[in-house]
């Protein structure tokens, strides 16, 4: 039996909390790889079929699309890092994170492990999406250089929504006084709402305006995530964990 | 040998105080049942004490530490809360092991300690509410702690784990303070040595158990003679015949007439628990 619980959870904390977020919600994952595929899709379709078509913005219709994945890239970041946060508000109720603070931890370290959670699962889908761009690109024989310059863009984008929409649910679910299951509505809504400029972008602005604007939202919130986090023992008191 | 103080302790949830000003000073390993009624405050102090919750106002000092302040003193504190605080996803052993992995210890020794072993490859969510309680109590003994704080350990549980759990503590109280908290007076006057008795958020009694005498006792006579015509015992409750008495000794002197009498006495016995009379109102 003991083999059992390394072999499936492994050793690290972050990791353990990532497989236990994993095994709580397959749904979500289920819907973050349906708009993966899409992202992917979109980015060498576009580039594939289409870079020679002329968009209204003074950029191809086909480098518009590759530059659209990267929302469909957050969107499905964020589905699948509401797993993390499900389990969040689940072992607040269950009396989990009561158990962690009797263990001596503070608020931050919990913060911290359910984040790292969230944010190693979003560095293993753009891995994998960035591996599948080049995939497909090369397949369709297109240019892969924009579908990879959108990957970077949504992994860095991916990674600071998904920390801010993190960060910002557990400190909710925190301040809430009534035991809630239902959290995820507002943690999507969250991240949807962020990935609205990369939708916009690439239709009204050049190449080098859409992807200026999309890192200049990644620099803010990812200022904003690492404020919250820095704040939230300050904020929050060891109380608010309790079930 | 251990110290544990509270100091003017205010302590409580959304700034609205439940813990009013307490004091307390523990030096002796024992074990320290700590009796009140519902929302008296029990969970509460226990949570002040594990450092979980910051007090308003005082401070909870264990060895010489705040126990509020210092993340050190806090690791040297096992505290069970009411809540399972299992992972119900898990299988008992994954789960055990996740414990192990986060504070240290074994979950083999401690799945072999409280006998889960039948339980150990099923899921948490599929265990009845007495088995998810065993698998919680067991996380406690993972490791040996200086402190335990043990918030209703027995509930739901049945008998026999009950008396397993009990004498583990029972083992560890030998050098360390246990505070234990439980409704069930049978098992406070059972395992515990000494009552801290909560009422509206206060200390209202802290002493040995041993120096609580009832106003009265209510002793139960079971024999199959009709005894109202030899002492003033009642039929009652049971099938018992039932009478006061003054005291322990007074029980004493009465069941020695019966017999000179020549009556056969099956059963006498203390019909109500001598820590009772705490509940009442006063």
């Amino acid at each position: 039996m003991k083999n059992n619980f390394v072999r499936q959870l492994g050793r690290k904390p972050a990791i353990i909390t990532v497989k236990r977020g994993l095994a709580l919600s397959k749904s979500w994952v289920v819907l973050a790889l349906f708009f993966t595929s899409l992202a992917i899709l979109v980015a060498n379709f576009g580039n594939a079929f289409l870079r020679d078509v002329p968009g209204n913005s003074g950029i191809s219709v086909g480098t518009s699309l590759s530059l659209l994945s990267i929302a469909l890239t957050v969107i499905a970041a964020v589905m699948l890092t509401t797993s993390v946060i499900l389990l969040y508000v689940c072992d607040k109720n269950n009396g989990v994170l009561e158990y962690f603070l009797s263990l001596g931890m503070n608020q931050g370290d919990i913060y911290k492990r359910y984040l790292k959670a969230g944010v190693i699962l979003v560095s293993i889908l753009m891995i994998a999406v960035a591996v599948a761009n080049v995939t497909v690109g090369l397949v369709l024989k297109g240019d892969v250089t924009v579908p990879l310059v959108a990957t970077g863009i949504a992994a860095a984008l991916s990674l600071s929504v998904v920390s801010f929409a993190t960060m910002a649910m557990m400190t909710f679910s925190s301040l809430q006084k009534q035991t809630a299951w239902a959290n995820q509505p507002l943690g999507l809504v969250l991240g949807v709402l962020l990935a609205v400029p990369p939708y916009l972008t690439p239709l009204i602005l050049p190449f080098v305006g859409a992807v200026a604007v999309d890192l200049a939202e990644t620099v803010v919130i990812a200022a904003l995530s690492i404020a919250l986090f820095l704040l939230s023992s300050r904020l929050i008191s060891r109380e608010k964990l309790l079930p | 040998m251990h110290t544990l103080e509270l100091h003017n302790v205010n302590s409580g949830y959304n700034k609205k105080t439940v813990l009013h000003d307490v004091s307390l000073t523990i030096q002796e390993p024992s074990i320290y049942v700590v009796l009140g009624p519902n929302g008296a405050g029990k969970t509460t102090l226990f949570r002040t004490i594990a450092g979980i919750l910051e007090p308003y106002s005082g401070e909870v000092v264990f060895d010489g530490e705040n126990v509020t302040s210092s993340r050190d003193v806090r690791k040297r504190i096992n505290y069970l809360s009411h809540y399972n605080a299992i992972p119900e996803e898990m299988t008992v052993y994954n789960a055990l092991s996740f414990y192990a992995n986060m504070q240290g210890g074994s979950a083999d020794e401690v799945v072999a300690l409280l006998h889960l072993q039948e339980l150990g490859d099923k899921k948490i969510s599929d265990l009845s509410q007495g088995q998810k309680k065993r698998v919680s109590v067991a996380k406690v003994f993972l490791q040996e702690r200086d402190l335990y704080l043990i918030d209703e350990p027995t509930s739901n549980i049945d008998p026999g784990y009950s008396k397993e759990i009990r004498d583990i503590l029972l083992k560890l109280s030998k050098d360390r303070i246990v505070l234990y908290s439980t409704h069930n007076l049978y098992e406070a006057n059972d395992i515990g040595t000494d009552l801290i008795l909560i009422k509206n958020g206060t200390i209202a009694l802290a002493e040995k158990i041993s120096n609580i005498k009832p106003r009265e006792y209510r002793i139960g006579i079971r024999t199959s003679t009709d005894i109202s015509k030899i002492v003033d015992a009642k039929r009652g409750e049971q099938g018992y015949y039932v009478m006061s008495v003054s005291s322990p000794e007074e029980a004493g002197r009465i069941l020695k007439k019966l017999i000179e009498k020549g009556v056969l006495v099956t059963e006498m016995r203390q019909l109500e628990n001598p820590l009772q009379e705490l509940f009442e109102p006063a």
